[in-house]
C-alpha cells in the first residue's frame, strides 16, 4: 500500500515547537518531499510555580499560537532530513505585560532508520537514530518568561526510536527517547539569582533535557489516529520560586497525553489534513496546557516509481 | 529478514561523525559560566593613616567606643598567639586556603557582594492569598511565606546604606586605634608567620576584618534574619581569614570583634528610630494620602478634585509599596532638604501635556526595537533582582576595586554612594506619595509593558533619581569616569520610558531631583577630610 509516512506534529512543549517527525516511526519515501503548514494554538492558566500549582490575576490566561513551515524529505527510503522553521506570538489576557512575537528557531534533524525487522505483508519493526540541531532565526530574549517566545539557546539532541507495527490489523506503536543538550544564553541584564545564589555575569548555563515520547495507534488506508504521551525531564535547573517571575533555566518538567489523527484524502493522496490535542497532566514551572494544532501537509513524489 | 548490511553501517558512521562534531560544538559552548565579578588580592595604594580623623557619620567621635590598649608584642600572651597562628598555618586544609582567598580582595567589596545576593533573594513581593489580599511579611517570623524582608527598592536602598555607613564608621574607628596603638601585624612581627594575603604595614589592632565582620554580622541579622546561618558563617570566616593569613592575631580579632558590635549597636539604635517601621501604614493612612495629594494639587493650581489619581493594577490589587518610606530618616539631610527640593508638579492627568506624554509611551509599548527592550531588560532590576541600588552598587564595585583603596577608603566610597541612594528612595518616595500621579497603563489601558509595571505612583521615576544620585556620587569620587556613570544614568532612567511604564516628565524631573540629592553627600564628602 502506498502510505505516506509523511510526517509532522508540532507539540508545542509551553515554548519549544518540536516535530514529531523527529520522535515517531515514521519516514518519508526517497525523493519525496512532504511541506505544509501547522497552526498551533496553546494556552494555559493555571501553571506550577515549582510543584505549586497556582494562577496569577497579572497574566491571566497565557496563548500562545504558532505558525511553522515543516519540511521532511526523503534522502533514500532510510534517511530523511526534516527541517522547521516556527513563526510564535505570545499574550497574556491580564496585566500589562506585553506579548512577543518573531520567527523563533531552525529546527533541522536526520533521521536513520538503521534496523528493520520485516515479516512480509504481517509485521515490522524497526529502530531509528535521530541527530537534530536548533538554533535561534534572530536575537529575541528568552528573558521575559512566559511571554518569550523561546528559550534562545542552541541545542543539539541525540534520539532513538523504536517502532512496530502489525500491518495486516493497522496497530501500530511507537517509542521514542531523546536527550538534549543546550548552549549556554544571553540575558540583556549582568546579575541575575538562580539555585539560590546570584550570578554577577549575563550568561546563564540551561541544564539539559530528557524526554520521552510514547505513542499507539492504528494506521492504515491512509489515516493515522493515535493516542500520545510526551513527559520532559529537564536535568538541572531551579524551581520559581513564590511570586517571583519564570527563568529561562528553570527545571521545567512535564508530562502530556495526546490524540491525533492524520487523513490522507483519498481524491488527491498527495494531500494530508492534520490534528491533534495534547493537555499537560503533571508540570513543574511550566503552564498547564491545553494545545490544539491543525496542519496541511502536501507531498510532492519527484521519483514517479 | 534482518537488514543492516556493512553499507548500512557505514552510511551510520558518516552521519555520526558530523553529529559528534556539532556535538562537541555545542558542548564546548556550554562552559562553565564565569563570575563577571571577580575580586583579587586587595594591595592598598596607600594606608590613609588619617582616616581616624575623617568626619563621622552617626557615631561623634571615632573613640566613643573605647578600645583598650593590646598587650605588648614581646608579652607571653602575644607570643602564645603567634604559636597559634604558626600551628594554623602549618596544617591549612584547601577549604581553609579558599576562605583566605575568598576575603583577599577586601571585606567591604565581599560583603557588598553577599548583600546583594541576600537583597536578590528577599525581594519577593507576597503572594496573594485566596481571600484576594496580601499577606505583610514578618520580622517575628523571616522563615514563613511571605518570607521577612521583601526587599524592595527602598528597602534594599536603606539596608546598603545602614550597612554601608555602619562599616565607614567600624573603619575610622578601627584606624584610629591601629594608629594610636600601632601594633603591627604577626607576619611582621615574627619572620617565621607567612603572610598569606598582600603584606601592608597596616597596624593590626583592633583587626579590620574583625570590625568588618562584627558591625556586619549584626546589620545583616537585622535586616536579613531568615538568613543568619549563612551571614555568621561569612562573619566567622573573615575573622578565620585574617588569622589564617599571618594579617591578625586572636587580640587583634578579639578587640576588632567586640568594637564592630559596639559601634553596630550604636547604629541600629539609629535605624530602630529612623521611621522604617511606620513605612508600610495602614488601610486607614493609604485612604488619607489620596485626600492629601488633592490638596497638593489644588494647592498647585490644579483642580484637585478632578485629578486622576495612582491606583495599583495588580490583579488582586496591591497594597502601595512602603508608601511613608518618604518619612524615613535620611542620610546628611533633613527632613526640610527633602521637601525643598521635591520636584513638581507633574503634568496633571487631565492636561493637553500628559495626553502628549501618554502617546509618547504608548508608541515604545508598540514599537520599541529590540536594541530597546535589551536596554529595558538591562535595568529592570525587578523582582527577584539587587534592585536598581545594588545595581549602582555591582558598577561601583568594580571601580573600587580597580582603583585599590585601603579597606576605611573602600568603605568611604560604599557608604557616599549608599547614603545617596537611600536619600534618593526616601526623596523619590516623598515625592510619589505626595503627587499620586498614575501610571501609563491606569489612563491607557491599551498600554502594555516590557517589564513589570511597579506598585506605586510614577512621579518621579525611581530608575531615575537613584541613578542620577549614584553617578552623581560616582563622578565625585571617580572624575575620569564621568561621563561613563552620567551615560549609564541616562540608560538606566529612559529605559523605563522604553519600557512603558513611565512618562518623560518622569523621567527628566526625577533625574534632575536625584542630581540634587547627590549634592548633599558630595559636599559632604568634599569636606570629610579624605581628599
Amino acid at each position: 500500500m502506498k502510505l505516506l509516512y509523511t510526517v509532522i506534529i508540532i507539540c508545542l512543549c509551553l515554548f519549544t515547537v518540536r516535530a514529531q517527525t523527529l520522535t515517531d516511526g515514521l519516514m518519508m519515501q526517497k525523493d519525496n518531499f512532504c511541506t505544509g503548514f501547522l497552526y498551533t494554538h496553546d494556552q494555559w492558566t493555571q501553571y506550577w510555580e515549582g510543584s505549586l500549582k497556582r494562577d496569577n490575576g497579572n497574566i491571566g490566561k497565557v496563548t500562545t499560537q504558532s505558525l511553522v513551515w515543516a519540511g521532511n524529505y526523503g534522502i533514500t527510503n532510510r534517511l530523511n532530513v526534516i527541517a522547521m522553521v516556527p513563526y510564535v506570538r505570545t499574550k497574556a489576557s491580564q496585566g500589562t505585560l506585553a506579548g512577543m512575537e518573531g520567527l523563533q528557531d531552525l529546527t533541522v534533524g536526520v533521521k536513520y532508520n538503521f534496523f528493520t525487522h520485516l515479516r512480509e505483508g504481517v509485521s515490522k519493526f524497526k529502530l531509528f537514530a535521530v541527530a537534530q540541531l536548533s538554533t535561534p532565526l534572530n536575537d529575541y530574549t528568552p528573558d521575559f518568561l512566559p511571554l518569550s517566545i523561546g528559550m534562545s539557546s542552541t541545542n543539539v539532541a541525540g534520539r532513538i526510536t523504536t517502532f512496530y507495527k502489525h500491518d495486516k490489523q493497522g496497530w501500530f506503536a511507537n517509542a521514542s527517547f531523546g536527550y538534549t543538550v543546550r548552549s549556554n544564553v544571553q540575558l540583556d541584564r549582568p546579575s541575575y539569582f538562580t539555585n539560590d545564589r546570584i550570578y554577577f555575569t549575563n550568561e546563564v548555563d540551561m541544564p539539559n533535557v530528557f524526554d520521552a515520547f510514547i505513542s499507539a495507534g492504528y494506521l492504515k488506508n491512509g489515516l493515522q489516529a493515535e493516542v500520545n504521551f510526551t513527559g520532559q525531564n529537564t536535568l538541572g535547573g531551579d524551581d520559581i520560586r513564590r511570586q517571583d517571575m519564570p527563568f529561562v533555566s528553570n527545571r521545567m518538567n512535564f508530562s502530556k497525553v495526546g490524540v491525533l489523527v492524520m487523513y490522507y484524502l483519498p481524491a488527491l493522496p498527495e494531500l494530508a489534513l492534520r490534528a491533534s490535542g495534547s493537555y499537560t497532566v503533571y508540570g513543574r514551572n511550566v503552564g498547564e496546557s491545553t494545545t490544539l494544532l491543525a496542519g496541511v501537509l502536501y507531498t510532492f513524489k519527484f521519483n514517479n516509481q | 529478514m534482518i537488514v543492516m548490511t556493512m553499507n548500512t553501517i557505514q552510511t551510520s558512521l558518516r552521519l555520526l561523525i558530523p553529529c559528534l562534531f556539532i556535538t562537541v560544538i555545542i558542548v564546548s559552548c556550554q562552559q562553565e559560566i564565569e563570575d563577571g565579578e571577580i575580586v583579587k588580592p586587595l594591595t592598598p595604594a596607600r594606608l590613609d593613616e588619617d582616616a581616624g580623623t575623617w568626619s563621622m557619620i552617626v557615631l561623634t567621635s571615632p573613640d566613643q567606643v573605647p578600645v583598650a590598649a593590646p598587650a605588648s608584642v614581646t608579652s607571653d600572651a602575644y607570643k602564645a598567639e603567634l604559636e597559634a597562628i604558626k600551628k594554623a598555618q602549618q596544617s591549612l586544609s584547601s577549604a581553609q586556603q579558599r576562605t583566605i582567598d575568598f576575603w583577599s580582595g577586601g571585606g567591604v567589596l565581599r560583603w557588598n557582594q553577599i548583600m546583594r545576593e541576600l537583597v536578590a533573594r528577599y525581594n519577593l513581593p507576597p503572594a496573594p492569598n485566596d481571600q484576594g489580599t496580601y499577606p505583610t511579611p514578618d520580622p517575628e517570623n523571616p522563615f514563613a511565606d511571605p518570607k521577612f524582608p521583601f526587599s524592595n527598592p527602598p528597602y534594599a536602598a536603606r539596608a546598603y546604606s545602614y550597612v554601608s555607613v555602619a562599616q565607614y564608621e567600624g573603619m575610622k574607628a578601627a584606624w584610629h586605634y591601629k594608629y594610636l596603638y600601632n601594633r603591627p601585624a604577626p607576619y611582621t612581627v615574627d619572620a617565621s608567620i607567612k603572610a598569606l594575603v598582600p603584606k601592608t604595614t597596616l597596624p593590626a589592632y583592633p583587626s579590620e576584618d574583625a570590625v568588618l565582620s562584627g558591625v556586619t554580622v549584626e546589620l545583616l541579622k537585622l535586616l536579613f534574619p531568615a538568613s543568619v546561618e549563612e551571614i555568621t558563617k561569612h562573619a566567622a570566616d573573615q575573622r578565620n581569614a585574617a588569622l589564617w593569613s599571618g594579617k591578625a592575631s586572636s587580640s587583634d580579632i578579639a578587640a576588632g570583634l567586640a568594637l564592630g558590635k559596639s559601634i553596630a549597636a550604636i547604629i541600629i539604635a539609629r535605624a530602630s528610630t529612623d521611621g522604617m517601621r511606620n513605612a508600610i501604614g495602614t488601610p486607614a493612612q493609604w485612604e488619607a494620602l489620596y485626600d492629601s495629594a488633592r490638596v497638593h494639587w489644588t494647592k498647585a493650581g490644579v483642580n484637585g478634585g478632578t485629578e486622576v489619581l495612582w491606583k495599583s493594577l495588580e490583579i488582586p490589587p496591591r497594597p502601595p509599596m512602603l508608601p511613608f518610606f518618604g518619612q524615613v530618616k535620611g542620610w546628611l539631610m533633613t527632613p526640610q532638604d527633602f521637601a525643598a527640593n521635591r520636584p513638581g508638579p507633574p503634568p496633571s492627568s487631565v492636561s493637553e501635556k500628559m495626553k502628549e506624554e501618554i502617546e509618547e509611551v504608548k508608541r515604545y509599548s508598540i514599537n520599541a526595537t529590540r536594541n530597546q527592550i535589551a536596554i529595558v531588560h538591562k535595568w529592570a532590576d525587578g523582582v527577584g533582582t539587587y534592585t536598581p541600588p545594588g545595581h549602582w552598587n555591582d558598577i561601583a564595585a568594580e571601580y573600587v576595586r580597580d582603583a585599590n583603596y585601603s579597606e576605611v577608603r573602600a568603605a568611604r566610597a560604599m557608604a557616599l554612594l549608599n547614603m545617596a541612594l537611600h536619600n534618593a528612595g526616601v526623596a523619590c518616595w516623598e515625592n510619589k506619595y505626595y503627587w499620586m500621579n498614575p501610571r501609563p497603563s491606569q489612563l491607557d489601558p491599551s498600554i502594555k509593558t516590557w517589564t513589570g509595571l511597579p506598585n506605586f505612583p510614577a512621579y518621579g521615576s525611581g530608575h531615575s533619581t537613584f541613578s542620577s544620585s549614584a553617578a552623581g556620587v560616582l563622578s565625585y569620587l571617580f572624575p575620569v569616569h564621568a561621563d561613563y556613570f552620567i551615560m549609564q544614568a541616562d540608560e538606566a532612567a529612559i529605559s523605563r520610558l522604553y519600557g512603558a511604564i513611565h512618562y518623560r516628565a518622569d523621567i527628566e524631573d526625577g533625574m534632575t531631583h536625584g542630581e540634587r540629592i547627590a549634592s548633599f553627600v558630595v559636599n559632604f564628602a568634599k569636606q570629610d577630610g579624605a581628599d
